[in-house]
């Protein structure tokens, strides 16, 4: 996953620090915590901050937003 | 010989009437100064917590005029003491804007900044479980952005406990300062930094 495929950003709420991912083509779980935190196989606590939206980890959709705790 | 007389006994005159206004002006430079004295001492409480620097600031004018006093220049000391009053009535009018403007200030930091401290703490966490860092945080910055973290944790307690203990300004400068080290940690981590925390 190149830095382009990664889109960043704050929520609307003017005091978060908390960091969104949008889910690009090509993307997992697996690839998105070896962005953030450089090992993939931490890939559940992201699951886990975004349990509202996602069923199973394996399957993610293209636009969703992911919170990257 | 009748010249020299009369001659002397104006000077003495003259002489008694210099030391009378003298001792005038002396007890006048007094009365002012305790009076001064008395404004500065009932401003205290209140002042001391909302605008300290601007306290101070008639505490050293005080000092000052004392000083002069002390040195014998009744006048200036006179003049000084007599303004210092106006000076404490201005402070005085402007402390509930500075205090409603401090409150809501505190509130804000208050609301907000446990968020951020929240979100850098789930990071660090996670981050400090990780076998490899990413690609964009060396260990040396990882090193830095926790101990930033941990003296911005610090540095809040001491702020809660400023406030609690009604020191309004200096609650909102601690917590000022908090905002500052928690964005410093933010960017070490690469994460994004609120909008309201970057004023």
């Amino acid at each position: 996953m190149s830095e382009e495929d990664v889109k960043e950003k704050g929520e609307s709420d003017s005091w978060s620090a908390e960091q969104v991912h949008e889910v690009k083509k090509g993307d997992t779980l697996w690839k998105i915590a070896e962005h953030y935190y450089g090992d993939g196989s931490l890939y559940m606590k992201i699951f886990e901050a975004n349990r509202n939206i996602l069923k199973d980890p394996n399957l993610i959709k293209v636009g969703q937003k992911l919170k990257i705790p | 010989m009748r010249k020299i007389v009369l001659l002397s006994v104006l000077m003495v005159a003259i002489a008694g009437l210099i030391l009378t206004g003298c001792s005038k002006v002396k007890g006048q430079a007094e009365a002012a100064l305790k009076a001064a004295e008395k404004v500065i001492g009932e401003a205290k409480p209140e002042a001391e917590k909302i605008a300290p620097d601007q306290f101070k600031a008639l505490e050293a004018a005080l000092s000052g005029a004392k000083e002069k006093f002390g040195k014998g220049d009744y006048k200036a000391a006179l003049s000084d003491a007599q303004a210092i009053p106006g000076k404490v009535k201005e402070m005085l009018e402007s402390l509930k804007a500075k205090k409603d403007e401090l409150t809501k200030t505190w509130t804000d930091l208050d609301q907000g900044l446990p968020k951020m401290m929240d979100s850098i703490k789930s990071r660090v966490g996670i981050l400090s479980q990780s076998k490899k860092l990413p690609a964009n945080l060396t260990k040396e910055k990882f090193e830095e952005a926790k101990s930033g973290f941990e003296n911005a944790l610090k540095e809040w307690e001491t702020a809660k406990e400023s406030f609690k203990g009604g020191k309004l300004a200096e609650a909102v400068t601690k917590g000022n300062t908090v905002k500052e080290k928690a964005v410093q940690v933010l960017q070490l981590l690469g994460m994004p930094v609120p909008a309201a925390a970057k004023s």
